[in-house]
């Protein structure tokens, strides 16, 4: 039975004979032994370490729990590494000698106890797929061989107390993921040899380590309770790719380097650690840690056809949204534009300490607590600290903008017979009587999201318009998107959520992946793009006085009916509902006259902006146009605004008009790499495959990974039977976004004309795996059919309204 | 404390996939050859793994996690439900001049909160409500009267009760004092709540 990594003699993991110690790493306990007999080994030369009796650390244990840093005092900023004498190298590089034999000796003796056993599912080649996790070295990797996060916090108490109560301390063991994964498998055609799938980004440790099989006979105490500890994070080599599904290789895990760079493999005493600060960083600081594409490895999956037996499914990728959101600064075509930012740049925010951290600079440390959207897990476990600032984070980011927009009152039309939008509200005069019967435009705002609202695994999570409208008494005269007493929300509510389903058309509701065939409809809302929900009421014959207008765009994690899955109905509390952002407006029965903005408002211009990209979303191109219309209107100097008209006209398929905006935004900005990118599309419509080109070149110069600029240019090039060029465009698309269909679709064309077989076929393998399921659609269709309500968000221009006839149609409250 | 728990409804036992037990009583009315036939029967069921008894194929937790909570290598045994009796895994680890176990016992209960409160009350006025471990759970403690060392929680998940016990023979226990027992069993408790979920 294997429990820990064990490693024989005088080293620094000692076997402790006997049962006891067996496999145990050392701990906080023997730590300050190991220190100051590390400084004895500079002496003398040798280490003899004694193993204490391990003690198990209670998963809620915190900072209070640790052992006190030792003593550190940070050398001056720009100051040298210390140098070492020649016995301080020769001790360290006995270590080393020792510790790599040690590791080594381990890890083999662990795979010949867990190797025969272990389920080979996927072929010896194969031992975590359906994960794309790999590890250094062969054979699998003990669990004792990762540093424990109570071994990084001695020195790093902040972040470990942060980590702690984070998300990713808690990636495994939590009932939220417990429930899931435990239905894998117990799947009868599946079992835990599937699991190595979602294990691979929540359990890393166990499926390197050869815990996912049956007749595991691996120790899972501590391992399960730290999901993704320090060491995993900061054990990671190298990036395999931007696949995600864990696209990472894993390094034995050291937290130093030598003086030649090369990894000293396990925990070492602190005093090593603190003469070689540098050489820390060495080991556990790569530079990839600060990039998007790290977090891509995770925040990125897709369900493949290992774990599913069907084909590729796109299941999440925050990754894929941040890149063609403004934070990015890597795609062109955003509405609007921001500083660079990457995820980090939100969820690891640099805050000032409030325990002793070595790895705090100037008083503060990037928060690993990864504040997002999850409540629930701070909210089952009781960790009030992490709870409150995920509330906090949620309403403080200014990311959603909420806008009641305008009204449409039934029988008032313009001179062309179309009904007449009152707006923008609070700058428009109107008169509302009794009886009226309104249409609201609410105009939700993706404003400051890097990614999708929701993101990821959106079936999961609720978040959904609340609409009220009260008079002066506060009696409710229409509300969407309320509570039942239930906890499930109001059916017909606008919701940012979606519904994936089964080859049955049966909602997937406890969240079995591999059962997904098609998704019934996803109402989410991209970085950066707006949504518009109309509401239809109408003001009782008796109103008089103020009514207001309520719009709110609440969050609950996670759904109810999802809740009820794990704890059972009924038998769970109330998980918090956080409300992110809303907006009221007091409309008066009678005249309505021009009111002052509220500080949170946007800018009249942007507001039609806004306006006109939910429009186009909705393909109301004629209203969407318009809409933008009425911003050039009031920022004539806005070639945006001109951009966002020509690119609506495009796909209206109005191209005469269009080329008039488009030259018009270039004539304002001749290096709008947006209207560039619209005038190729407008050029190649015309026949003029020399400025066509010129105009995608000059995006691809200034925006290298713009994916949808190397794409046209590659496709002008193949069209012009320009191999090579084309050929380079559809290889950096492919490293921009190893998924796109036209890259694979046009590299396995050209690989196979250049007598590349094998490239060629395992591009046209890609294309067949990734390609949407032509038939997939129809399995949506058996769940709308069911579910009308659902069927009319799925249109994406829909009304909600509760003025139906008996027959359940809408009435227009006639 | 003594390990006695309110037996069950029969109706609540689900998990009953191992055939009822013989009564002695009334096999001695029964003739020759019935004996014979049922002999031969025994036979046969000796012969044949037992299913779901004395096999190390506990479904919520395994030898080795068992073995490093209890301080040294367990040998687990697993008893089906059988009429009125939850499931029940035992973990045994033999030291010097002392027995260390672990006991997991599962039922399904029809009514789930009413069957938490009669498993509870073993657990007596010392019982403690603890986070995040299940739908709901407790922890007390679980010494016998011959001196050994105990600590118990029981939980649910759903509609599913389950006691942990972790106790030792020693009084004094150098791997499982007190502290040590509190943090085991939360670790116990935490493992097999996940896979009851």
């Amino acid at each position: 039975m294997i429990r820990r990594n064990t490693i024989d003699g005088a080293t620094p993991y000692v076997k402790n004979g006997g049962s006891k110690g067996k496999y145990m790493r050392t701990t906080a306990n023997n730590r300050i032994t190991i220190a100051c007999l590390w400084v004895a080994a500079l002496v003398v030369g040798s280490v003899e370490l004694r193993q204490v009796a391990a003690q198990q650390a209670t998963p809620q244990q915190d900072a209070a729990a640790l052992t006190p840093p030792p003593a550190y005092t940070a050398p001056p900023k720009g100051a040298p590494p210390a140098e070492d004498t020649p016995a301080q190298r020769e001790a360290i590089a006995k270590w080393k000698a020792r510790a790599e034999l040690a590791v080594a000796a381990d890890r083999k003796e662990y795979n010949s106890e867990v190797t025969p056993s272990y389920n080979f599912h996927y072929g010896p080649k194969n031992p975590y797929t359906p994960g794309n996790v790999q590890v250094q070295g062969d054979g699998f990797l003990q669990p004792g061989a990762y540093p424990s996060a109570e071994y990084c916090g001695t020195c790093h108490q902040e972040a470990y107390s942060q980590w702690r109560q984070a998300l990713h301390s808690n990636a495994f063991r939590t009932p939220f993921y417990r429930t899931s994964v435990n239905l894998l498998i117990r799947d009868q055609t599946r079992g835990i040899a599937f699991a190595r799938f979602c294990d691979s980004c929540h359990n890393p440790i166990g499926v390197l380590g050869a815990a996912l099989t049956e007749d595991s006979k691996v120790d899972r105490a501590k391992f399960d309770s730290d999901g993704l500890t320090c060491t995993t994070c900061h054990s990671v080599l190298s990036l395999d790719s931007t696949n995600g599904n864990a696209s990472v290789k894993m390094g034995v895990p050291a937290v130093i380097v030598d003086e030649k760079g090369e990894r000293i493999p396990g925990e070492v005493p602190f005093d090593m650690i603190l003469r070689h600060p540098e050489r820390h960083s060495a080991a556990v600081m790569h530079d990839f840690l600060h990039t998007p594409e790290f977090c891509a490895a995770c925040h990125k999956a897709n369900l493949p056809a290992p774990l599913n037996d069907y084909k590729f499914i796109r299941a999440f990728t925050a990754y894929d949204e941040w890149q063609q959101s403004k934070f990015s600064q890597r795609n062109p075509l955003t509405f609007y534009q921001a500083d660079f930012t990457t995820c980090q740049g939100c969820h690891m925010k640099r805050n000032a300490i409030s325990l002793p951290d070595y790895g705090a600079k100037n008083g503060t440390l990037v928060s690993h607590r990864w504040l997002a959207g999850n409540t629930a897990v701070p909210f089952y476990y009781g960790f009030d600290e992490q709870l409150s600032k995920t509330i906090d984070f949620l309403r403080a980011g200014n990311f959603l903008n909420v806008d009641i927009f305008g009204l449409e009152k039934a029988g008032e039309v313009t001179k062309d017979g179309n009904p007449k939008l009152i707006a923008p509200l609070g700058k428009a005069s109107f008169d509302l009587a009794p009886n009226d019967l309104v249409t609201a435009f609410v105009v939700v705002q993706n404003k400051n999201i890097g990614h999708s609202l929701i993101p990821e695994v959106r079936d999961l999570y609720e978040a959904w318009v609340e609409f009220t409208v009260k008079d002066a008494n506060g009696k409710e005269i229409y509300h969407s998107g309320f509570l039942k007493p239930d906890g499930l929300i109001d059916p017909r509510a606008h919701s940012f959520t979606n519904r994936p389903v089964t080859n049955e058309g049966e909602f997937v509701d406890n969240h079995k992946v591999w059962t997904i065939h098609s998704v019934a409809y996803d109402n989410t809302v991209q970085a950066g793009r707006s949504v518009l929900v109309r509401y239809q009421f109408r003001l009782p014959a008796d109103v008089s006085g103020d009514v207001s207008v309520t719009a709110k765009v609440n969050y609950r994690h996670l759904r109810q009916s999802y809740l009820n899955n794990i704890f059972g109905k009924g038998d769970h509390p109330d998980y918090p509902l956080v409300e992110i952002a809303s907006r009221t407006r007091i409309l008066k029965i009678g005249e309505n006259k021009p009111e002052p903005s509220e500080p949170n408002d946007n800018q009249d211009w942007m507001r039609w902006n806004n306006l006109g990209i939910a429009l186009l979303d909705q393909f109301q191109y004629m209203e969407s146009v318009q809409a933008f219309h009425e911003v050039v209107k009031l920022r004539p100097d806005y070639a945006e605004g001109y951009t966002n008209i020509g690119l609506t006209e495009i796909v209206w398929e109005k191209y005469e008009s269009a080329r008039g905006a488009i030259h018009r935004a270039l004539a304002l900005d001749p290096n709008s790499a947006r209207a560039l990118y619209y005038d190729g599309l407008l050029q190649r419509r015309a026949g003029n495959t020399e400025k066509e080109i010129a105009d995608f070149r000059k995006v691809v110069e200034m925006f290298p990974q713009s994916r949808d600029a190397r794409r046209e240019l590659g496709i002008t090039y193949y069209q012009q039977k320009d191999e090579h060029n084309a050929l380079e465009q559809f290889e950096a698309l492919q490293k921009i976004d190893p998924d796109d269909l036209v890259a694979h679709y046009n590299l396995s064309v050209l690989y196979r004309r250049m007598g590349k077989k094998e490239e060629a076929a395992k591009q046209q393998a890609m294309f067949i795996d990734k390609k949407v399921d032509p038939g997939a659609p129809t399995y949506s269709l058996n769940y709308l059919r069911d579910h009308p309500e659902i069927s009319t968000e799925s249109i994406p221009w829909h009304m909600h309204s509760d003025l139906v006839g008996n027959s359940g149609e809408l009435q227009n409250g006639k | 404390m003594d390990e006695t728990v309110a037996p069950i409804s029969r109706s609540a036992v689900v998990r009953a996939s191992s055939p009822a037990p013989f009564s002695t009583g009334r096999a001695c009315f029964l003739s020759v050859s019935r004996r014979l036939a049922f002999l031969a029967l025994g036979v046969i069921f000796l012969a044949l793994p037992a299913a779901g008894h004395a096999e190390n194929n506990c479904p919520w937790l395994n030898e080795a996690t068992a073995g490093g909570l209890l301080g040294g290598d367990a040998v687990g045994m697993k008893t089906d439900a059988s009429a009125g009796q939850p499931t029940v895994c035992t973990f045994t680890q033999q030291g010097a001049g002392v027995t260390r176990t672990l006991r997991i016992t599962v039922e399904i209960a029809p009514e789930p909160h009413q069957r938490m409160s009669a498993v509870a009350q073993v657990c007596g006025a010392d019982a403690a409500p603890i986070k995040a471990i299940g739908n709901e759970a407790l922890v007390c403690t679980a010494d016998d009267r011959k001196g050994g060392m105990g600590e118990r929680v029981v939980g649910r998940v759903r509609d599913q009760v389950f006691t942990i016990t972790i106790a030792s023979t020693l009084k004094s226990d150098p791997i499982l004092n007190r502290d040590a027992l509190k943090a085991r069993i939360y670790t116990a408790a935490e493992q097999v709540a996940g896979n009851l979920f």
